[in-house]
């Protein structure tokens, strides 16, 4: 049942992975709770699990955790969305009509190398610090990595799938929505997921500019008291809404795109 | 010159480098004909032109008296590679075809998928998609959605090249027998000879690149229009095989 895992690109069954992906993890843990109960490592520097646990259910209980996972998901989505909806029409053009591509891939690569936080001033100078700055650096650190994988999808719709459209009479938006997009879209739904990701990354930046509110704020105010557990609970929480999001995605990708 | 698919002084170079010479060539309608040569001679550049896909760089191409300057469903191509839809069923690749044709209604093209559904043995797979079906039958999903489409002109660019031997043969005997029944034109491009004898009605023979017609034979007259399996262990398909064979080492002087 087992030794299929060790068989070098062996198949193991769902149930399988998930038991070795559950064992795993429950293994960490577990090491984690000894080394921090023998005091190899001062608990100011790593709480045991079973402290973070407490901590997690104190702030969901009496410091409305939830609510600020509310805040930071809404923050996290509506940027998301935004640098989809620009990154994806902005993406195929750049592929599909060499002027686009030529305007754009070099301004493009140039934007996605600057590191985020070095734009936290320029952002704030820009629109303030409400909620735009907020959204703003996380569409940025989003919106440039999507429009250049978007861009690398469409190139690779096979030439062949856009001849055989053109020779049944498609014009270049038929084929574009008929062939390129049916083509591009379980990748696409992949670097989504992918790029979602890669955006809940840059939270602790966008909410550590003068927020009052979210899970980058819960963890910024609890650093500053050098509340570790706090910090670690709010750090696991980012990491199970990745994991739980990450999840549905994959699940959708599979409901979705059943014929691969 | 006269044909139904017309080469009127047609070249075509990319940039400096020439890949198809003036050439001037006319072929008939309801006949195979094979485009024969030496890899990478230029032979899929002739026959994308007649498709629309390339354009010529001098002289132009005809087709039935009218000059071919697009791609349009009366020239459907068939590539070597896999070029069913992955996200659409059987039935629904063959559908695809007649998807911009607005002079079919539904009764009329649900009796079309229906025809070369049962034409191409396709029926009991109808629902499936082309990652459930064999790369032979990946072939007839493309070659009965080009039909479907309404096309006149197959151009098939080595299409059973990547099909394993019997699959192959298998699809060869299908595909003349198709040819006469629904009465097209093909323009096939090959490099393999025997597979060329088999299939054509004619075959003209290009040298390596720049192309240029170094030979044009005349199948037909040879081998009449049936070919069951069994023409290929005749005398008369051996000595046409060795025939375009010593054509092809005088005249191109490289092996295909």
């Amino acid at each position: 049942m087992f030794s299929s895992l060790f068989v070098f690109r062996g198949r193991a069954s769902p149930m399988v992975e998930f038991a070795v992906s559950v064992a795993a993890a429950v293994l960490v843990v577990a090491l984690w709770e000894l080394a921090a109960r023998a005091g190899i490592i001062a608990p100011q520097f790593l709480p045991s699990p079973s402290r973070v646990v407490i901590a997690l259910w104190t702030m969901l209980t009496e410091q409305n955790l939830l609510w600020h996972v509310a805040v930071s998901t809404t923050r996290v989505w509506i940027a998301f969305l935004l640098a989809a909806i620009m990154a994806i029409p902005i993406g195929i053009m750049m592929s599909s009509y060499r002027i686009v591509g030529a305007a754009l891939e070099p301004m493009i690569d140039f934007i996605r190398y600057l590191p985020v936080p070095a734009l936290v001033p320029l952002s704030i100078i820009w629109f303030g610090v409400g909620e735009e700055t907020k959204i703003f650096l996380l569409w940025l650190g989003t919106f440039f990595q999507l429009v250049l994988l978007v861009a690398d999808d469409m190139r690779r719709v096979p030439q062949e799938f856009v001849e055989v459209a053109r020779t049944v009479g498609a014009n270049s938006r038929q084929v574009m929505i008929d062939v390129a997009l049916r083509w591009m879209g379980p990748t696409l739904l992949d670097n989504l997921r992918i790029t979602l990701g890669w955006c809940w990354t840059y939270l602790i930046i966008a909410e550590i500019v003068a927020a009052d509110s979210g899970i980058g704020y819960v963890i910024w105010t609890a650093r500053r008291f050098v509340k570790t557990p706090e910090v670690m609970a709010g750090v696991v929480v980012i990491g199970l809404i990745g994991l739980v999001t990450d999840q549905l995605l994959r699940l959708l990708h599979r409901r979705l795109f059943r014929y691969l | 010159m006269t044909g139904y698919v017309q080469f009127v002084d047609t070249a075509k170079s990319f940039g400096p480098v020439d890949v198809v010479r003036k050439t001037s060539l006319g072929l008939d309608r309801n006949s195979l004909v094979v485009f024969l040569g030496p890899s990478g001679c230029g032979k899929t550049t002739l026959m994308r032109m007649v498709g629309g896909l390339d354009e010529p760089s001098s002289g132009s191409i005809l087709l039935g008296g009218e000059k071919v300057v697009r791609p349009d469903r009366r020239r459907g191509m068939v590539f070597q590679s896999y070029s069913s839809f992955p996200w659409l069923t059987v039935k629904d690749n063959i559908a695809f075809g007649m998807r911009y044709r607005k002079d079919l209604g539904a009764t009329e093209r649900a009796e079309r998928i229906s025809h070369y559904l049962k034409l191409f043995g396709l029926a009991d797979f109808a629902d499936s998609y082309p990652n459930r079906i064999s790369g032979g039958m990946r072939q007839r999903v493309a070659i009965a959605r080009t039909l479907a489409a309404g096309s006149d002109v197959l151009l098939m660019d080595e299409p059973f090249g990547a099909l394993d031997a019997l699959t192959r043969e298998r699809l060869q005997v299908e595909l003349r027998q198709i040819q006469i029944r629904e009465e097209k034109t093909i323009i096939f491009v090959t490099h393999d000879v025997e597979e060329a004898v088999f299939l054509a009605d004619r075959i003209i023979l290009f040298s390596r690149r720049p192309a240029s017609i170094v030979a044009d034979i005349d199948v037909a007259a040879e081998l009449g229009p049936d070919r069951p399996l069994e023409i290929r262990e005749t005398q008369k398909f051996f000595e046409l095989r060795n025939k375009v064979l010593h054509l092809i080492r005088n005249e191109t002087g490289v092996a295909v």
